[in-house]
């Protein structure tokens, strides 16, 4: 949200003296060296037929656009991020609302255990799924003890076990923009909504979800970047038979070495997380000037 | 305050600072790449002590699968970011053709002579034979007598694969795909007959994924080396390994100094070290279980090789065959076994 959507007054734009303009250089020149030439370098190396990038060429695009399957493995990825947004909105959402009305004390606490899968490395989280998801693992056992199944469920190695798991490694993404954006809400909106005689609901909806819009927006982006490349969670939970984006690109750099292949594989899926995130973006947008406009 | 002055001798300590590891680096020490897992834990446990009290030269250990190492010696272009590459046939002959190794000068390797013929040439030294065969786990399941087996009952629903990533991945496919009509550059049959039991099987996993998924119960029979399982029985897991009626396989593991490598002196002491008598016999003890090469080592009764003679009784590949079709088998199995 940007200061003049907020107050609704558009300020003149002030010219930045040449010094500040300087100060930017040293990071837009690291911004060049590190991001975008390797980008280039990427598109470049993706138009080459051979693995030993000698003989340029649109061969690897051809190959890769033209096999149907390549289209299913980004739908799939798509959908993966999609469903993951769509989980962590269903448990973040309802969280964040609790944190908002918890004491000071409750709220250090809830913000600690929000914050604490970001300070486990990717790694020992994904492993700790498998021992939750396993067939043995404690799931398993609790429903088998329980009487409510006879024979294990198979979890590990599924979409709903990759998405149960990813849901849980990237919910601070989701919860952090959020509870900051709600925290900063005026909480006499809510008594002026209540007193003008809305229910709860009413006010949620009419009230509070607009106004949060930004910071839930920001969350998707988050959630969705990220677990779509989230190839340690992807191959050690989803296993091999569920096929992403970036299971291709690992197995055509490292294993086949097949660099332009890999090149076009991460172009793609570059391409498409910025469109989804784009639209995303939009929308945010959007619903910023549908609140303030 | 910030004077010029300050941030100058600011900038100056940090550009200084920066530069001390290369410095350390020059005094004595050389950059080895090693596999993760039980490699990296036997050569600190037991290579690092060893070349530190030879030669006073620190090892430092890089870990990183075969494949990887080429992957970033590629990336490096002549600056390689370890000095030597430890690697199985296949990522082998890859780095040959790919120039990224140094001709070795076997006089300055002593312990070369020490290790039988074949596994000296003129790219490097092979160190340890790797034997890879079925591993399951005998509590839950009987003994499977061969490849065919594990497309059976009780076999095939407790059954972990993995794909063509691997080496060991690789070369189980292929006898698998032998047992039922296929051959070393044809692994259709493995493929045709994997789908057909395909919704029964346990887990199709990445190799590094495997033994925790087999010490967590999702699978209880996997193709693998004989590493792992000695691995994963010092941890207390109920594994057992067997010979696949139709032999069980077996490559060698082969280090060498990588072209444009910063010490190439100290490389050498690092290969002579690891063909060396003390340290082959030390890693052939558990829970290490390495396979010796050097001829003054007895091979310890509990190993599945009893001397580098029978090595010829063992299944082997031309990897010079199988490294041009690999590519396209790892995309055949990405197509047949998605969901």
């Amino acid at each position: 949200m940007t200061p003049e959507r907020a107050t609704g007054v558009a300020r003149p734009r002030r010219k930045l003296p040449l010094a500040e303009w300087q100060l930017a250089l040293p990071l837009a020149l690291a911004f060049a060296s590190i991001f975008l030439a390797p980008l280039v370098m990427l598109v470049g190396v993706s138009f080459f037929n051979d693995d030993k990038i000698t003989q340029p060429g649109i061969g690897q695009w051809v190959k890769f656009l033209g096999d149907p399957f390549s289209y299913k493995v980004i739908a799939d990825t798509m959908l993966l991020g999609i469903k993951t947004v769509c989980a962590t909105i269903v448990i973040g959402y309802p969280l964040a609302l609790i944190y908002l009305d918890a004491s000071p004390r409750l709220q250090k606490v809830l913000i600690f255990i929000i914050v604490m899968p970001l300070l486990l490395s990717v790694v020992v989280r994904t492993f700790a799924w498998i021992v939750v998801l396993g067939r043995e693992g404690v799931v398993n056992t609790l429903l088998l003890q329980l009487g409510i199944i006879s024979e294990p469920l198979r979890l590990l190695q599924t979409e709903l076990g990759l998405v149960i798991s990813l849901t849980q490694i990237e919910m601070p993404l989701m919860l952090l923009p959020l509870i900051s954006v709600m925290s900063r809400l005026d909480p006499n909106l809510r008594d002026a909504s209540s007193a003008l005689g809305a229910s709860r609901w009413r006010t949620l909806f009419k009230v509070i979800v607009p106004l949060s819009m930004p910071g839930l927006v920001a969350g998707c982006l988050l959630v969705f970047a990220s677990s779509t490349t989230a190839f340690i969670s992807q191959t050690v939970i989803g296993g091999v038979r569920l096929i992403y984006l970036p299971l291709l690109i690992w197995q055509q750099s490292l294993v086949v070495f097949n660099w332009p292949f890999a090149a076009v594989v991460s172009l793609t899926l570059l391409v498409s997380v910025l469109t989804v995130v784009s639209a995303l973006s939009y929308l945010g947008r959007r619903s910023g000037g549908y609140v303030h406009g | 305050m910030f004077s010029r002055r300050r941030l100058l001798a600011g900038a100056t300590a940090l550009g200084g600072a920066s530069l001390l590891p290369s410095i350390a680096h020059a005094k004595g020490s050389v950059a080895a790449a090693i596999y993760p897992g039980t490699w990296e834990e036997a050569f600190r446990a037991i290579v690092v002590p060893a070349l530190k009290k030879k030669d006073s030269v620190d090892l430092e250990l890089q870990p990183l699968f075969a494949v990887d190492q080429v992957a970033k010696a590629k990336a490096a272009r002549g600056a390689p970011p370890f000095d030597a590459f430890v690697l199985d046939p296949g990522p082998r002959i890859t780095a040959i053709q790919d120039g990224l190794f140094d001709k070795i000068d076997v006089k300055k390797i002593s312990n070369a002579s020490k290790l039988p013929a074949g596994l000296v040439d003129e790219w490097g030294i092979g160190v340890n034979a790797q034997v890879v065969g079925i591993a399951y786990n005998p509590k839950k399941l009987p003994a499977p007598k061969g490849w065919k087996d594990l497309f059976t009952d009780p076999w095939v629903s407790r059954l972990g694969i993995t794909g063509f990533q691997t080496t060991f991945g690789t070369v189980s496919l292929i006898e698998i795909a032998k047992v039922f009509g296929g051959s070393e550059t044809n692994i259709e049959p493995a493929l045709v007959e994997l789908k057909k039991v395909l919704p029964k099987i346990a887990a199709v996993g990445q190799p590094a994924a495997m033994p925790g998924l087999f010490q967590q119960g999702q699978c209880d029979v996997i193709y693998t080396n004989t590493q792992t399982v000695a691995t994963l029985k010092g941890r207390g897991v109920d594994i057992e390994f067997v010979k696949p009626e139709t032999g069980a396989i077996t490559f060698l593991t082969t280090l060498h100094i990588a072209k444009g490598a910063a010490e190439v002196e100290n490389a050498y002491k690092y290969l002579d070290i690891v063909a060396g008598k003390e340290v082959q016999e030390a890693l052939t003890k558990p829970p290490y279980n390495f396979i010796p090469v050097n001829k003054d080592v007895p091979v310890p009764s509990y190993l599945p090789m009893k001397s580098l003679d029978e090595m010829s009784s063992y299944v082997r590949h031309d990897w010079a065959k199988i490294n041009p079709l690999r590519a396209g088998w790892i995309e055949k199995f990405n197509k047949e076994m998605a969901k």
